[in-house]
This record gives C-alpha cells, structure tokens and sequence, in this order.
C-alpha cells in the first residue's frame, strides 16, 4: 500500500508540472478566440462563452501576414534544405571515410557550438550588409546553410550503421552517391527527418539574427511581426496579440505532433558520449 | 592501397568543404575579426578605424557596469542550472526507476514548449503574469496578494525572465538527461534496492556516477545555450532595463553594438564572454572529470 502512495504522489508531481508547462498554451489558444470583453472579465474561462475569429481578422488587416508567413516560410525551408544536404555530406565523411586531420577537423567544427552569437554578430552583420542583403530575407539564412548541430546528430545516427555495410558496396563498386542515397539514408531516415524538422522549428522561431537584418514590415518573419505586440504597436490588445502568437506557433506544434517520436529519439541521441 | 587513400582524402575534402565554406565565412573569420576589431575605436559607419589597443579592455573592466552585468549573468546561470539541470536529473531519476507509468506521455508533453518561440513565450508570460489584469494576478487578489511590477522590479526580474526560458529551455534538457539515465543499466538498480539503499543514495552513488558524460554535456548547454536563449526575453520584454538589471553579457554586447554604436567596445564584450565560457568549460571539465565514470 505504502508503495502505491508514493506512486501517487509522482504522479501529481509530474502532472502538475505538465499543467504548469503546457498552461501558457491553452491559454493562447482560448483567449485567441475571446472577445476583449471576455477576455478581461473572465480570463480564467478556457472555452469562450462567444467565440470569435475577430482577433485573427483584425491580424490579417494590420499586418501584411500572408507575406510575413510565406519570408518565415522561405528562409526556414531554404535553411533546412541547406543544412541537412552540407550535414548529410560531412557526416558521411566523418563516419566512413579515413583522411589526415579527421579528428581534428571535427573537434573544431563541434565547438563552434559553444561560441556564443555576439561574437560573430557584427562582422557577419558586416559581411551582410556589404553583400547588399540587409532588410532581404536571403541575408538572414545566408549564414546560416551549415549547422554544427546538424553533423552532430547525423555523425551519431550514422555510426550505428555497420562500417562493413558500407565497405561491401565500396567493394562492389557503387558510387559513393549511390551509397548514400540507397543504403544510407533509407537506414538513418528518422535521423535525417528529425533533424531536418529541428532546423525548419528553430530557423521557423528564429529572432536574433532576423532583428538585426530585417527592417521593413513586408520583408518580416512571424517572429518579428509578434514583437510589435508587445510594444506600442500593439498596446493593449490582449487578444489579438494572442491571436498572433497562435499563428506563430502552431506550424511547430503541428510538426511536432506528427514527428514527435523521431524528434525526442534524436534529441535523446545527442548527449549520448562518442 | 596508396591510391585509395589520396582519393579518400580528396572526396573527403569535397564532401566536407560546403560546410567547411559556411563555417570559414560566417564562423572562423568573424571570430577573427571580432578579436580584431576590440582593438579598434569605431561605429561601422566612420571610413576609419581609430587603433586604441587594449583601450576598449581597460574601458569596459574599469566600468562597474560591466562587473553590475556579470552579476547578472551569474545569478542568469545559477538559476538556469537549477531548473534545467539539477531538476532535470531528480524528475529523470524518479521517471525512470521509480515511476510505473506515464514514460511516454511525459517525455511528449515536457518537451512540447520547447518547439516553440521564445518571443511567443516572452509574449505569453508576460500577460499570464501581469500584475493588474493576468489570472495570476486575479487569483492573488482574492489572497490579498499584490503582484510586484517584476519588469521593473531590480532582483525580481531576473528570476521572472529565467523562468521564462526555462519554459523552453527545460523539456529539451530533461529528453536528454532521462536518456543519459536512463542509460544505467535496470539490474544495477534493482540489485541496489534489494540490499535496500535508500533512493538517495542510489541517485547520488550510482545514477550520477553512471550517466555523468551525458550530465557535463547538458551542464555546458544549460550555461552556454541559456544565456544566449535568455536574450530574447530581455531584448523582447525589458530591453536590459530596469536600470541594466536585467541585462546580461550577450544582451549587453548587442546593446553596446546596435544601440550605442560601440563597435570595438561591444567586440571586446563578446571577446570577454568568449574567454569567460570558454573558462568555465575547462574549469568544469578539469573539476568533473575526476568523477566521470567511465565504461569500458
């Protein structure tokens, strides 16, 4: 019986933790859908007495939002595109292929993922702006079509592949191209997936470097555009700035619950030592 | 055989070298440049760049700003540690050995807030905890509790900001520290309970031990991820204020950077953030190593 108490009282815990996590969402959600009226008077109520797509309406008419998801969109599919393909590549390297200064190479690779953003931040912004991208969405992912992370993961997904596999094709004469599109990829495809979704979220979420680059409304990402809710632009609007942080995050949240089981798996992966 | 290995070597390089251009141009050479440019007094727009040598050094660690935006970042780290890490690896433990039920459902929801922004999450919070009309705030009132103005609270806002990237921060470190724990092989554990060593024991004496690789690993991320992340909520939410208190080093370089115009003063920042992280992680893993357990 003792045993069964205890059992109990993790199980609150951990609920409770859940609640404390998940809260900030449900409570977007719900008040997305409030009049303001509601919404200040009864701000604890989850489903709206009277819903109403008002708030998004009036989303849609202050901002150019159709072209502020379609640069999002844009920047994160190019990035992702990008990182995956130059990880993809360098991984395969690093796992099945002996050359001089291997370990080197991606010992220095990996810790740039240490290095924090500022010290890079003005000579990039530098770089940018001589190139003629500032306020252009291509300067924003223009640094970023290679990824540490990226090779990090891919490195430890493919070394759970045989080496003798991979040999064997050698052996036989298959291109390396081949290899990798018909023996390895279809063996490390979560891997690959999950990646590939983790940079479309975070380049999807991305604001530091986008502040920097992006200045005029029309060329803004979601992050970007949310921000001005909170300032003057915004003021008091409660609920339409709800509203807008439900557009912004539900292509993450639906990511995720499709992949969600790859995603957790490669995460778990990565602090994995080797 | 010799000529396999050149030809290995050369598809190697091809294979390495967009990433490798990617990195060159945005990673090694800005780096470069910064150490480069903390040398010289300038604002990105004059023509000419004024040497000053070690000036802008001398200027910053003579400023008490600078030691007020340490301070921060300390206390910015301390608490992060605490929620993200020590957390973390009890809430492991407990699910991991202790626990009947729930794995998956946990592991999905703990790590749901981490796919998204953390200007939404600035957002979100800082309605949730609005002194005047949030339902924190509401419910409160019925206690007789006011709500502080924590953004403009000294101290306060500190923690408030913290727990807001914690928000993000906390499902993606507690996915991969249950992995590390989860590592510990089931018998070790059962064998410890039979010969009835109290849990405690068992987590500090075989758990730690056990998955500390993957520990220094979300230590370092915790610290050096997490003032990056913070960022956010202080640039979206206090801009740094009240008076700098919530500042910390990667909030005040950019601030020295875009906002005042400091070029080379806002690269000596970074260059001393740079050095302050990289210490921290050879302190770290001189300190821990000693009770890293390793497998053989």
């Amino acid at each position: 019986m003792k045993i069964d108490k205890k059992q109990w009282l993790y199980q609150i815990l951990f609920a409770a933790i859940t609640i404390v996590l998940l809260f900030p969402i449900i409570f977007a959600i719900s008040n997305s859908f409030k009049t303001l009226e509601e919404a200040t008077n009864h701000i604890w109520r989850f489903i709206p007495a009277a819903p109403t797509l008002e708030n998004y309406r009036h989303v849609f008419e202050r901002l150019p939002f159709v072209r502020i998801t379609m640069n999002t969109f844009l920047i994160a599919f190019t990035v992702t595109v990008f990182k995956s393909l130059t990880s993809i590549l360098a991984a395969y390297a690093f796992v099945f292929l002996d050359f001089k200064g291997k370990g080197s190479l991606y010992f220095v690779l990996i810790s740039t993922m240490f290095i924090p953003f500022t010290v890079t931040m003005i000579p990039n912004y530098i770089t940018v702006s001589a190139l003629g991208l500032n306020d252009n969405i291509w300067g924003v992912a223009l640094p970023q079509l290679s990824d540490a992370l990226g090779i990090f993961l891919l490195r430890q997904s493919m070394r759970t592949v045989p080496k003798s596999l991979i040999e064997v094709a050698r052996m036989e004469k298959i291109g390396h191209a081949r290899i990798i599109r018909d023996i390895l990829l279809p063996l490390v495809k979560p891997a690959v997936v999950s990646t590939g979704i983790i940079f479309f979220i975070n380049s999807w979420n991305e604001y530091v470097w986008p502040v920097l680059i992006l200045k005029s409304k029309e060329n803004y990402t979601l992050s970007l555009a949310l921000q001005m809710f909170i300032s003057s632009e915004g003021g008091t609007d409660f609920t339409v700035a709800m509203a807008v942080s439900v557009t912004t995050m539900i292509v993450p949240l639906i990511l995720y619950m499709i992949f969600q089981k790859y995603i957790i798996n490669t995460f778990a992966l990565s602090g994995v030592k080797g | 055989m010799k000529k396999r290995k050149l030809k290995e070597q050369i598809l190697a390089t091809c294979l390495i070298l967009p990433s490798l251009i990617v990195f060159t141009i945005f990673m090694f050479w800005p780096l470069a440049r910064t150490v480069y440019l903390s040398f010289f007094d300038w604002n990105m727009i004059k023509p000419v760049k004024k040497f000053v040598g070690f000036q802008n050094y001398v200027t910053l660690l003579t400023d008490d700003l600078t030691y007020k935006v340490l301070g921060n970042t300390l206390l910015y780290i301390a608490i992060l540690l605490v929620i993200n890490f020590v957390f973390p690896y009890i809430l492991s433990f407990i699910l991991s050995f202790l626990m009947r039920k729930g794995k998956g459902f946990y592991k999905t929801a703990f790590f749901l807030p981490s796919v998204i922004s953390l200007v939404v999450g600035s957002i979100l919070y800082v309605w949730i905890l609005n002194p005047v009309t949030g339902p924190i705030a509401k419910i409160l009132v019925h206690f007789g509790i006011v709500l502080p103005i924590w953004s403009k609270s000294e101290g306060l806002v500190i923690w408030i900001l913290s727990l807001v990237t914690s928000w993000k921060v906390f499902g993606y470190n507690f996915i991969i520290v249950l992995s590390g724990v989860m590592g510990v092989p089931q018998e070790v554990i059962e064998a410890a309970k039979i010969d009835h060593v109290s849990n405690y024991r068992i987590f500090t004496q075989i758990i730690l031990p056990m998955s500390s690789a993957t520990g220094i690993y979300v230590f370092i991320i915790t610290i050096v991820q997490g003032l990056q992340y913070v960022f956010t909520p202080i640039k979206v939410v206090t801009q740094g204020g009240p008076n700098y208190a919530s500042s910390n080093l990667i909030y005040q370089t950019y601030h020295e950077a875009f906002y005042m115009y400091r070029t080379g003063v806002a690269s000596a920042f970074s260059v001393l953030s740079m050095v302050l992280f990289v210490g921290l992680l050879v302190l770290e893993f001189k300190y821990v190593e000693k009770g890293v357990y390793y497998e053989n």
